[in-house]
Protein backbone atom coordinates (compact mmCIF):
# COMPACT_ATOMS: atom_id res chain seq x y z
CA UNK A 1 0.00 0.00 0.00
CA UNK A 2 1.52 3.28 -0.53
CA UNK A 3 1.08 6.23 1.92
CA UNK A 4 -1.88 7.63 -0.21
CA UNK A 5 -3.57 4.24 0.23
CA UNK A 6 -2.96 4.44 4.11
CA UNK A 7 -4.22 7.44 4.69
CA UNK A 8 -7.34 6.93 2.32
CA UNK A 9 -8.02 3.50 4.09
CA UNK A 10 -7.86 5.94 7.53
CA UNK A 11 -10.30 7.92 6.26
CA UNK A 12 -12.55 5.09 4.22
CA UNK A 13 -13.40 4.37 8.73
CA UNK A 14 -16.93 3.25 7.27
CA UNK A 15 -15.62 0.63 6.69
CA UNK A 16 -13.60 -0.33 10.00
CA UNK A 17 -15.26 -2.39 12.53
CA UNK A 18 -13.33 -0.89 15.62
CA UNK A 19 -15.25 1.64 15.79
CA UNK A 20 -17.50 0.61 19.12
CA UNK A 21 -21.30 0.48 19.10
CA UNK A 22 -22.64 3.85 20.48
CA UNK A 23 -26.12 5.12 21.61
CA UNK A 24 -27.89 7.14 19.61
CA UNK A 25 -27.52 10.05 22.13
CA UNK A 26 -24.01 9.58 22.57
CA UNK A 27 -23.67 9.81 18.97
CA UNK A 28 -25.59 12.97 18.47
CA UNK A 29 -23.98 14.27 21.75
CA UNK A 30 -20.55 13.54 20.06
CA UNK A 31 -21.47 14.59 16.71
CA UNK A 32 -22.88 17.79 18.12
CA UNK A 33 -19.63 18.62 20.28
CA UNK A 34 -16.95 17.61 17.17
CA UNK A 35 -18.35 18.15 13.78
CA UNK A 36 -20.84 21.64 14.47
CA UNK A 37 -17.76 23.73 15.73
CA UNK A 38 -17.51 23.60 11.93
CA UNK A 39 -19.69 25.36 10.64
CA UNK A 40 -18.65 28.83 10.06
CA UNK A 41 -15.46 27.72 8.20
CA UNK A 42 -17.46 24.76 6.13
CA UNK A 43 -19.80 27.41 5.24
CA UNK A 44 -16.78 30.22 4.10
CA UNK A 45 -15.44 26.69 1.89
CA UNK A 46 -19.20 26.51 0.83
CA UNK A 47 -19.09 29.92 -0.14
CA UNK A 48 -16.03 29.90 -2.15
CA UNK A 49 -17.62 26.90 -3.92
CA UNK A 50 -21.11 28.02 -5.05
CA UNK A 51 -20.76 31.65 -4.63
CA UNK A 52 -24.11 32.69 -3.35
CA UNK A 53 -25.67 32.65 0.29
CA UNK A 54 -28.28 30.61 -0.73
CA UNK A 55 -26.54 27.06 -2.39
CA UNK A 56 -23.77 27.78 0.27
CA UNK A 57 -26.38 26.99 3.00
CA UNK A 58 -27.93 24.34 1.26
CA UNK A 59 -24.61 23.11 0.75
CA UNK A 60 -23.18 22.86 4.39
CA UNK A 61 -26.65 21.66 5.42
CA UNK A 62 -26.60 18.81 2.75
CA UNK A 63 -23.03 17.96 3.94
CA UNK A 64 -24.22 18.01 7.61
CA UNK A 65 -27.06 15.53 7.21
CA UNK A 66 -24.57 12.91 5.54
CA UNK A 67 -21.71 13.06 7.70
CA UNK A 68 -24.23 12.73 10.64
CA UNK A 69 -25.50 9.74 8.86
CA UNK A 70 -21.88 8.08 8.49
CA UNK A 71 -20.69 9.59 11.90
CA UNK A 72 -21.26 6.08 13.32
CA UNK A 73 -18.26 5.07 11.12
CA UNK A 74 -16.52 7.73 11.63
CA UNK A 75 -13.22 6.63 13.71
CA UNK A 76 -12.87 8.54 16.61
CA UNK A 77 -9.01 10.48 16.83
CA UNK A 78 -8.99 10.46 12.67
CA UNK A 79 -8.97 13.56 11.03
CA UNK A 80 -12.14 14.93 11.80
CA UNK A 81 -11.97 17.98 9.76
CA UNK A 82 -10.54 16.76 6.72
CA UNK A 83 -13.44 14.32 6.81
CA UNK A 84 -15.82 16.68 6.47
CA UNK A 85 -14.52 18.65 4.18
CA UNK A 86 -14.13 15.54 1.74
CA UNK A 87 -18.06 14.92 2.11
CA UNK A 88 -18.49 19.02 1.54
CA UNK A 89 -16.28 18.51 -1.64
CA UNK A 90 -18.11 15.54 -2.36
CA UNK A 91 -21.35 16.60 -2.32
CA UNK A 92 -20.48 20.42 -4.26
CA UNK A 93 -19.46 18.09 -6.86
CA UNK A 94 -21.35 15.11 -7.61
CA UNK A 95 -24.99 17.39 -6.68
CA UNK A 96 -23.55 20.63 -7.91
CA UNK A 97 -21.71 19.66 -11.08
CA UNK A 98 -23.47 16.32 -12.25
CA UNK A 99 -24.64 18.52 -15.44
CA UNK A 100 -21.16 19.15 -16.65
CA UNK A 101 -18.51 16.71 -17.46
CA UNK A 102 -15.65 18.62 -16.00
CA UNK A 103 -16.00 17.92 -12.35
CA UNK A 104 -15.06 21.32 -11.80
CA UNK A 105 -16.11 24.23 -13.28
CA UNK A 106 -13.59 26.30 -15.38
CA UNK A 107 -10.62 24.78 -16.99
CA UNK A 108 -7.29 26.19 -17.89
CA UNK A 109 -8.11 25.44 -21.23
CA UNK A 110 -10.62 28.59 -21.26
CA UNK A 111 -7.98 31.15 -19.80
CA UNK A 112 -6.49 34.10 -21.38
CA UNK A 113 -2.94 33.79 -22.01
CA UNK A 114 -2.61 37.09 -19.82
CA UNK A 115 -4.11 35.05 -16.74
CA UNK A 116 -1.60 31.73 -16.79
CA UNK A 117 1.52 34.05 -17.86
CA UNK A 118 4.31 33.22 -15.44
CA UNK A 119 4.80 35.16 -12.33
CA UNK A 120 6.40 38.60 -12.33
CA UNK A 121 10.00 36.93 -12.17
CA UNK A 122 11.69 40.24 -13.19
CA UNK A 123 10.27 42.62 -10.61
CA UNK A 124 12.37 44.67 -8.39
CA UNK A 125 13.09 43.97 -4.75
CA UNK A 126 12.03 47.45 -4.17
CA UNK A 127 8.50 46.98 -6.50
CA UNK A 128 8.08 43.50 -4.60
CA UNK A 129 8.27 45.42 -1.38
CA UNK A 130 5.43 47.63 -2.94
CA UNK A 131 3.70 44.87 -4.45
CA UNK A 132 3.64 42.91 -0.51
CA UNK A 133 2.42 46.33 0.62
CA UNK A 134 -0.58 47.02 -1.82
CA UNK A 135 -1.99 43.44 -1.28
CA UNK A 136 -1.89 43.70 2.12
CA UNK A 137 -4.16 46.65 1.86
CA UNK A 138 -6.50 45.61 -0.64
CA UNK A 139 -10.02 45.09 0.34
CA UNK A 140 -11.95 41.98 1.63
CA UNK A 141 -13.56 42.67 -1.72
CA UNK A 142 -11.36 42.99 -4.13
CA UNK A 143 -9.59 39.31 -3.11
CA UNK A 144 -12.49 37.48 -2.92
CA UNK A 145 -13.18 38.96 -6.69
CA UNK A 146 -9.93 37.55 -7.71
CA UNK A 147 -10.65 34.34 -6.22
CA UNK A 148 -13.99 33.83 -7.79
CA UNK A 149 -12.35 34.92 -10.94
CA UNK A 150 -9.95 31.82 -11.24
CA UNK A 151 -10.49 28.23 -12.55
CA UNK A 152 -12.31 26.21 -9.55
CA UNK A 153 -9.92 23.45 -9.21
CA UNK A 154 -7.35 26.57 -8.60
CA UNK A 155 -9.37 28.37 -6.25
CA UNK A 156 -9.75 25.44 -4.22
CA UNK A 157 -6.39 24.27 -4.07
CA UNK A 158 -5.36 27.87 -2.58
CA UNK A 159 -8.16 27.91 -0.39
CA UNK A 160 -7.85 24.26 1.34
CA UNK A 161 -4.17 25.10 1.97
CA UNK A 162 -4.26 28.80 2.26
CA UNK A 163 -7.29 29.47 4.72
CA UNK A 164 -7.43 26.08 5.92
CA UNK A 165 -4.35 24.75 6.46
CA UNK A 166 -4.60 21.51 4.63
CA UNK A 167 -1.64 19.20 3.60
CA UNK A 168 -0.48 19.13 0.27
CA UNK A 169 -1.13 15.32 1.25
CA UNK A 170 -4.91 16.29 2.57
CA UNK A 171 -5.83 18.38 -0.05
CA UNK A 172 -5.02 15.40 -2.62
CA UNK A 173 -7.32 12.97 -0.57
CA UNK A 174 -10.00 15.80 -0.56
CA UNK A 175 -9.80 16.39 -4.16
CA UNK A 176 -9.31 12.86 -5.16
CA UNK A 177 -6.03 13.87 -7.20
CA UNK A 178 -2.38 13.07 -7.34
CA UNK A 179 -0.29 15.33 -5.02
CA UNK A 180 1.24 16.44 -7.78
CA UNK A 181 -1.72 18.06 -8.87
CA UNK A 182 -2.29 19.31 -5.59
CA UNK A 183 0.87 21.12 -5.93
CA UNK A 184 0.47 22.68 -9.63
CA UNK A 185 -3.00 24.12 -8.82
CA UNK A 186 -1.59 25.59 -5.98
CA UNK A 187 1.08 27.13 -7.68
CA UNK A 188 -0.48 28.00 -10.86
CA UNK A 189 -3.59 29.43 -8.69
CA UNK A 190 -1.24 31.75 -6.55
CA UNK A 191 0.26 32.79 -9.57
CA UNK A 192 -3.13 34.29 -11.18
CA UNK A 193 -4.33 35.27 -7.57
CA UNK A 194 -1.35 37.29 -6.97
CA UNK A 195 -1.03 38.93 -11.13
CA UNK A 196 -4.92 39.56 -10.26
CA UNK A 197 -4.27 41.70 -7.30
CA UNK A 198 -1.08 42.90 -7.97
CA UNK A 199 -3.00 44.60 -11.13
CA UNK A 200 -5.87 45.58 -9.04
CA UNK A 201 -3.68 47.23 -6.44
CA UNK A 202 -2.05 49.44 -9.38
CA UNK A 203 -5.21 50.64 -10.71
CA UNK A 204 -5.84 52.50 -7.63
CA UNK A 205 -9.31 50.99 -7.00
CA UNK A 206 -8.44 49.60 -3.67
CA UNK A 207 -6.87 52.59 -2.68
CA UNK B 1 19.48 36.97 -8.24
CA UNK B 2 22.37 34.67 -9.85
CA UNK B 3 24.43 33.71 -6.79
CA UNK B 4 23.92 29.82 -5.35
CA UNK B 5 20.62 29.14 -3.52
CA UNK B 6 18.48 31.29 -4.97
CA UNK B 7 17.09 29.01 -8.04
CA UNK B 8 16.71 26.13 -5.05
CA UNK B 9 14.80 28.69 -2.96
CA UNK B 10 12.62 29.81 -5.35
CA UNK B 11 11.64 26.74 -7.09
CA UNK B 12 11.05 25.35 -3.39
CA UNK B 13 9.58 29.19 -1.91
CA UNK B 14 6.00 27.40 -2.56
CA UNK B 15 6.62 24.30 -0.12
CA UNK B 16 8.77 26.47 1.99
CA UNK B 17 5.79 28.67 2.70
CA UNK B 18 3.02 25.77 2.75
CA UNK B 19 5.50 24.17 5.39
CA UNK B 20 6.15 20.87 3.07
CA UNK B 21 9.83 20.67 3.28
CA UNK B 22 11.98 18.33 5.39
CA UNK B 23 13.91 19.86 7.71
CA UNK B 24 16.99 19.99 6.35
CA UNK B 25 15.62 21.55 3.19
CA UNK B 26 13.74 23.90 5.02
CA UNK B 27 16.55 24.81 6.86
CA UNK B 28 18.40 25.95 3.75
CA UNK B 29 15.60 27.77 2.30
CA UNK B 30 15.59 30.04 5.61
CA UNK B 31 19.34 30.81 5.55
CA UNK B 32 19.03 31.97 2.18
CA UNK B 33 16.00 34.65 2.64
CA UNK B 34 18.25 36.13 5.28
CA UNK B 35 20.98 36.82 3.23
CA UNK B 36 18.74 37.82 -0.57
CA UNK B 37 17.03 40.43 -0.30
CA UNK B 38 15.20 39.21 -3.96
CA UNK B 39 14.24 35.81 -2.65
CA UNK B 40 13.14 37.33 0.71
CA UNK B 41 10.73 39.83 -0.94
CA UNK B 42 9.32 36.89 -3.44
CA UNK B 43 8.76 35.41 -0.01
CA UNK B 44 7.33 38.70 1.77
CA UNK B 45 4.84 38.61 -1.26
CA UNK B 46 3.95 34.91 -0.78
CA UNK B 47 3.26 35.32 2.76
CA UNK B 48 0.97 38.47 1.92
CA UNK B 49 -0.56 36.85 -0.34
CA UNK B 50 -1.47 33.79 2.06
CA UNK B 51 -2.82 36.34 4.93
CA UNK B 52 -4.87 38.26 2.44
CA UNK B 53 -6.83 35.00 1.61
CA UNK B 54 -6.86 33.98 4.86
CA UNK B 55 -8.48 37.49 5.84
CA UNK B 56 -11.20 38.08 3.12
CA UNK B 57 -12.50 34.82 3.37
CA UNK B 58 -13.90 34.80 7.18
CA UNK B 59 -17.23 34.21 7.44
CA UNK B 60 -20.13 33.23 9.71
CA UNK B 61 -22.98 30.85 8.85
CA UNK B 62 -26.27 32.41 9.32
CA UNK B 63 -27.84 31.53 12.33
CA UNK B 64 -30.77 30.16 10.42
CA UNK B 65 -28.30 27.36 9.23
CA UNK B 66 -27.16 26.48 12.61
CA UNK B 67 -30.59 26.35 13.74
CA UNK B 68 -31.49 24.20 10.89
CA UNK B 69 -28.92 21.62 11.42
CA UNK B 70 -28.90 21.27 15.39
CA UNK B 71 -32.67 20.30 14.38
CA UNK B 72 -31.76 17.69 12.03
CA UNK B 73 -29.74 16.19 14.40
CA UNK B 74 -31.91 16.35 17.13
CA UNK B 75 -34.78 15.32 15.08
CA UNK B 76 -33.01 12.90 13.66
CA UNK B 77 -32.68 11.10 17.32
CA UNK B 78 -36.52 11.47 18.10
CA UNK B 79 -37.76 9.87 15.23
CA UNK B 80 -35.30 6.34 15.86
Amino acid sequence: MTVMELSLAAMESSKKPEAPARSSLELRRMFEEQALPFMDQLYAAAMRMTRNPTDASDLVQETYVKAFAAFAGYRQGTNLKAWLYRILTNTFINDYRKNQRNPFQGSIDGMEEWQVGEAISATATTTRSAEAEAIDHLPDSAIKDALQSIPEEFRLAVYFADVEGFSYQEIAEIMKTPVGTVMSRLHRGRQMLRKLLSEYASSGVGR
Amino acid sequence: MTDCGCEKALAELEEYLHNELCKEDYDQILEHLAGCGDCEGEARVGIVLTQAVQRACRETAPEELRTQILSIVREDLHSQ
